[in-house]
């Protein structure tokens, strides 16, 4: 950056400096100073001049001074004999009447960052403790916390910290806060500054007269505070109930994290902070300036992590506006993804599509990403809109729709003939690896669907000398070897082309070893290979359809407000001072096994959850099924609470047939009695059950639902499994509903 | 709290480097440069995490206001401190620009030196440096007597936003209510977002230690006041005019205790100018324009634009500045416009139809046409049609805000309310004013 070399111009401003000429005139002088500093700023090394900087410093041009104090500051422990010599000068000026310059001084002073420099400034900071001007007592409270850090490891002064305890019922509000940010470092390694009752109470007291950065860090140091009895607690609580109303977002953010922690034991107290802090929050979500939008945004994702319903209709605030940076907008529409329900789900994709056919590729991606999200609830609308995007024939936006695709089939196996048509229509062909790897699995699980397949497929192992990607020609292999199951005539030829490549002609070792594992494998015969590749083809697991389960608000509360929420949990910070606070009892949520969502696209094919081996073939006839339900006998009879049938009939079917339990038919909606008819197959037994709601379901929506299970042959644990499964999922879903 | 605060130019210079904590080293300096500032990609947030030390960074203009620390801080507090920071020297020096800060640097130092200590935020109100920071001429040692007693009165009194002893021939105030109106609506005419955000702007001169009181047509005030036994008459006539703030804050001198109990605005003021509050409203705003946008594309190569607009509000009242920006696709060759009022010009390099008019009363119409030429591309990439937005600027305050009196009280210096000589004024800009096409 600077054109002449560093040497140069230090030597050029030493003679400038030391020149008698120059120094009598005191423009000038300072220019020289001016020009050191800015040197100094550049990142030149100017600490040569050290000794002609120490001269300028006797003066009695106050902005002189403070541009060579802040030289001194800066190279101070580069030249730390030099330094002593501007320290008799300093501690005059701490005597000086003006507490201005009292109070730079003794900033100043305790700024030198060199070992020595304990001795010199112990007695200036206990006078300043004592000095009358409240600006020279602030100075002086903080240089005890810089005193301790140039010695972190000697003795902690009993002395000092007896007096900023003392000091923290000083009339000036700063003083008051520095003494606690001072003690907190001082006495770190004891755990930090002791809140007692008369401290927690003193502070609560003059919250209203500080500023708001002090009182949100003072709001932070409370944290530490447990109050005795209920009765103090609330007391506290209604003191702090203005601020959580609070304009200034840090303040209203710092008290709500406040109300959250100390109210860990009273989940309704929780709530209806929560609730209050609602409109603040929103707020903050659409101030003027971006930085803080975004870490409004953040935060609102915290409180939705426990409270999804909250922020439902507001959904409108968290459009994206075009001029918003890349980050809000991508905050936004992961809001928007959690809020979605009902009401607002048109609104919600129809703005969403918009963002599609964004100018930036990854905000369209996170877009169409956000739409296959909302697609695992409301499937039809989003498998719509997905496949009108593929008519716009663009690569980054195909991709995006493949990858969606992918999760939707795995999630949502209603989907998956719709998917297969219109992967089937889709001529673009893909460049980049995670939209071919999206393809290529869609190729190979529904490849009996898609009659192009083979076609599709060929093109990609035709090209497969200029794929670069191992990761794609992984998944090719495994596309492959499945595709020929489903169809191995047409696949035959195929399959000995790419595997005599990948083994012959491929340097990538991991993709050779996959060929020759294909190949082995293959060798063994076509029933040993069915059984090692073909897996289930959607992830069994209720998730889906009853969303994410509601987290405890103590999860999360306990970092709200800190840096975590902006920047994602894989960002290991050091721990908030607080961490003694914060330790709260973490309570696990122990939901119910089956909404326990699992969300990784590609979890290992087991079915770990079903303890019960209910399989859903061969499927029966309806005169099958009736004639069995009229040779037998109820075997298991019992009432399941239950809300009135689930928003739609199909809804139920679907989930059932996660389970494993086909339905074989069931009444119109609002129709009474409503009844369905169920079956599967367990442990070598055949269950039949009848689900049978006769009266209308009451005003407040509570009915009941008579289950009768019939089983040949009898296994009674089967039927209490089957039972408890059905059980769960009638419950989840009357969840779902309410 | 913070460990150092940096200011870079747009090419990643280092304008200003302030360190306040030994853990931040120089290295760090060159660290935001190269990942953020030099970053290939956009920003992806603006908090960076750089080898366990967090980087809070504000873009204003091309400068770069980046506060660096190893704490787990609280985000927000950082963001309100780096704007409070482009406050105050906005305020000292006018717009936040390079050449603005090389020439102040020594000023932004005494500025930092005295706004943070130790990385603790201490002092930031605008009216109060001003005693500590000597950003001109050279003050000596022997001061007055007065002028130390007055720096003394300020660093040790209750009330550090106004010095004793200020004294005017003419007492003065002058209050302006500023209002930025911004909007989102969808092509069809339904408003997707709106809210204003505005600010009471006041300056004043009186002398004295005034106590003030600041009178508006909040809501709940009037509200309360209807029930306080008011007659009806007045009742009606104010309750359709109030308006419901969502939100608001106040400059340190109103007392807060005092507007959390009966909700009046009481203060003393500081002296000159600065800012009493700020609020924003989403309820019952005028939107003083209307855009109808009707875009047709014409074939391949042609794209016909018509946009009318309505100003919405009393036909005596005049906007000005009116100016609606028109985005054209990226291959267009050739632009034909026609507009009834005003001047309309194509500008490649913004990519949009600019067009201007100086004025234009209330309850009117203008409507522009135009013709856009494409040329014809093989980029199947469809023209994401940005909304079109208006600049334009009021003389009244689309949120609804009125302001119902101004008192001021001076008990020790005999001059009354009736001898304040009061200015009041009303601005609405318009803020992000978008209607999607």
């Amino acid at each position: 950056m600077p054109y002449l070399s560093s040497e140069e111009t230090v030597k050029e401003l030493k003679r400038a400096l030391s020149n008698p000429n120059i120094q009598s005139d005191r423009l000038r002088y300072r220019n020289y100073i001016l020009r050191v500093i800015r040197s100094m700023t550049q990142g030149l090394d100017v600490s040569a001049l050290f000794m002609d900087m120490v001269k300028a410093s006797a003066t009695v041009d106050i902005v002189q001074k403070k541009l060579v104090y802040l030289y001194m500051c800066t190279y101070a422990s580069l030249k730390p004999d030099l330094a002593l010599l501007a320290i008799n000068t300093l501690r005059k000026d701490c005597a000086d009447p003006n507490p201005m310059v009292r109070g730079l001084a003794l900033r100043n002073m305790c700024n030198f960052r060199m070992p020595g420099m304990t001795e010199y400034i112990h007695q200036p900071i206990l006078m300043g403790l004592k000095d009358k001007a409240s600006y020279v007592r602030r100075v002086a409270v903080l240089g005890c916390a810089k005193m301790h850090s140039l010695q972190p490891t000697a003795e902690i002064d009993a002395a000092i910290v007896n007096e900023l305890y003392g000091l923290l019922r000083d009339p000036d509000p700063v003083v008051m806060v520095n003494c606690l940010r001072a003690l907190e470092e001082i006495l770190r390694h004891e755990g930090g500054v002791v809140i007692n009752k008369p401290i927690a109470h003193h502070l609560l007291n003059r919250l209203k007269e500080l500023d708001s950065w002090a009182q949100s860090e003072v709001l932070t140091f409370l944290l530490r505070y447990k109050p005795r009895s209920e009765d103090e607690l609330f007391d506290i609580l209604s003191l702090l109930d203005a601020l959580l109303h609070s304009s200034h977002a840090p303040v209203m953010a710092a008290t709500l994290r406040l109300f959250l922690q100390l109210a860990a034991a009273h989940p309704a107290v929780q709530v209806d902070a929560l609730e209050q802090a609602r409109g603040p929050l929103l707020a903050t979500c659409g101030s003027q300036s971006r930085e803080m939008r975004f870490a409004g945004l953040c935060h609102v994702q915290q409180v939705l992590r426990s409270q999804p319903a909250q922020f439902g209709v507001h959904f409108k605030r968290f459009f994206c506006g075009y001029s918003e940076p890349a980050y809000i907008k991508f905050r936004k529409m992961e809001i928007l993804v959690e809020l979605v329900n009902d009401e607002n789900v048109g609104l919600v994709l129809e703005e969403l599509k918009g963002y599609c056919t964004d100018v930036s590729p990854d905000l369209a991606q996170a877009a169409i990403a956000a739409i296959g999200r909302i697609g695992r609830t409301y499937s039809e609308k989003c498998l719509d809109i997905l496949t009108g995007l593929l008519g716009l024939k663009q690569e980054h936006i195909t991709s995006a729709v493949m990858q969606s695709f992918r999760d939707l089939v795995w999630l949502c196996p209603q989907s998956t003939a719709a998917v297969c048509q219109a992967v089937e229509a889709c001529e673009e062909s893909l460049q980049d690896t995670e939209g071919k790897q999206a393809l290529l699995w869609l190729l190979g699980m529904h490849g009996d669907q898609i009659s192009s397949a083979p076609y599709m497929l060929e093109s990609h192992i035709d090209g497969l000398k200029t794929e670069m990607s191992s990761v794609v020609k992984l998944e090719l292999l495994t596309a492959t070897v499945r595709l020929f199951l489903q169809r191995p005539a047409e696949m035959q030829d195929m399959l000995g082309r790419l595997l005599h490549y990948c083994i012959e002609e491929e340097n990538d070792m991991n993709v050779r070893d996959r060929a020759l594992f294909c190949y082995r494998l293959l060798g063994c015969g076509v029933e040993e290979t069915r059984r090692v590749f073909q897996g289930p083809k959607s992830d069994p697991c209720m998730g889906v359809l009853t969303g994410r389960p509601q987290e405890p608000v103590n999860n999360w509360a306990s970092w709200f407000n800190t840096l975590g929420p902006l920047c994602g949990d894989d960002v290991a910070l050091p721990a908030s001072c607080d961490t003694a606070a914060s330790a709260q009892p973490a309570q696990s949520s122990q939901g119910d096994v089956l909404a326990g969502a699992v969300e990784e696209p590609l979890s290992i094919p087991e079915m770990g959850h079903q303890p019960l081996g209910l399989s859903l073939g061969p499927p029966l006839s309806h005169e099958a099924f009736e004639r069995h339900w009229l040779e037998l006998d109820v075997t298991h009879r019992e009432p399941i609470s239950f809300q009135g049938p689930p928003s739609s009939p199909e809804t139920l079917q679907a989930a059932l047939q996660l389970v494993k339990i086909q339905t074989l038919a069931f009444s119109r909606e609002n129709v009474t009695p409503w009844k369905a008819y169920l079956y599967s197959h367990g442990s070598g037994t055949l269950i039949l059950a009848e689900l049978l709601q006769d009266g209308p379901a009451e005003g407040d929506g509570s009915g009941s639902l008579a289950v009768s299970l019939k089983q040949v042959p009898k296994n009674d644990t089967v039927i209490q499994e089957f039972a408890s499964v059905l059980r769960t999922v009638l419950q989840t879903l009357t969840e779902d509903v309410s | 709290m913070i460990g150092g605060l940096f200011i870079y130019n747009h090419k990643g210079e280092v304008l200003i480097s302030r360190v306040y904590r030994d853990d931040i080293g120089r290295n760090a300096v060159d660290a935001f440069r190269v990942n953020v500032i030099h970053a290939r990609q956009q920003v992806r947030s603006p908090v960076t995490n750089i080898a366990r030390t967090s980087f809070f960074h504000v873009k204003r203009a091309n400068i770069w206001l980046a506060a660096v620390t190893k704490q787990n801080v609280n985000a927000a507090m950082v963001f309100e401190f780096l704007y409070k920071m482009c406050d105050v020297m906005t305020a000292y020096f006018g717009k936040i620009s390079e050449e603005n800060i090389k020439n102040n640097f020594v000023l932004i130092y005494e500025l930092l030196d005295e706004i943070l200590d130790f990385g603790y935020p201490q002092n930031s109100e605008t009216g109060a440096l001003k005693t500590f920071i000597t950003q001109q001429g050279i003050k000596g040692q022997h001061q007055t007597k007065e002028e130390q007693s007055q720096i003394t009165s300020q660093v040790t009194g209750q009330i550090g936003w106004r010095r004793e002893g200020i004294k005017y021939r003419r007492n003065e105030l002058f209050l302006d209510v500023l209002e930025s109106v911004n909007l989102l609506m969808s092509p069809q005419g339904q408003v997707l977002s709106a809210h204003v955000s505005g600010r009471v702007v006041m300056k004043s001169y009186l002398s004295g230690m005034p106590e003030c009181k600041f009178g508006m047509n909040d809501k709940i005030v009037i509200d309360k006041q209807g029930k306080g036994g008011a007659s009806d008459e007045a009742g009606k006539s104010s309750g359709k005019q109030s308006i419901a703030i969502d939100d608001c804050t106040f400059h340190q001198c109103v007392r807060l205790s005092k507007f959390d109990s009966e909700r009046s605005i009481s203060f003393i003021p500081p002296d000159g100018e600065y800012e009493l509050m700020r609020y924003r409203t989403t309820k019952d705003i005028i939107l003083p324009f209307r855009v109808i946008p009707l875009v047709r594309e014409v074939g391949r190569t042609k794209l016909e634009v018509k946009v009318v607009i309505k100003s919405n509000f009393k036909p005596s009242l005049l906007a000005q500045k009116i100016e609606v920006r028109i985005p054209t696709p990226l291959n267009t060759s050739g632009v034909q416009v026609i507009c009834m009022k005003g001047k309309a010009k194509y500008k490649a390099s913004e990519n949009a139809i600019v067009w201007k008019i100086k004025r234009m009363a209330g309850m009117k119409e203008s409507q522009i046409s135009a013709e856009i030429e494409l040329l014809p591309t093989n980029d199947k990439k469809k023209w994401a049609r940005p909304p079109i937005s208006m600049n334009f600027e009021v003389p009244f305050a689309p949120s609804g805000l009125k302001v119902r009196y101004l008192k001021v009280f001076e008990s020790k210096l005999n001059y009354s309310d009736h001898d304040v000589i009061k200015w009041v004024r009303y601005i609405g800009r318009s803020g992000i004013y978008e209607t999607r096409c």
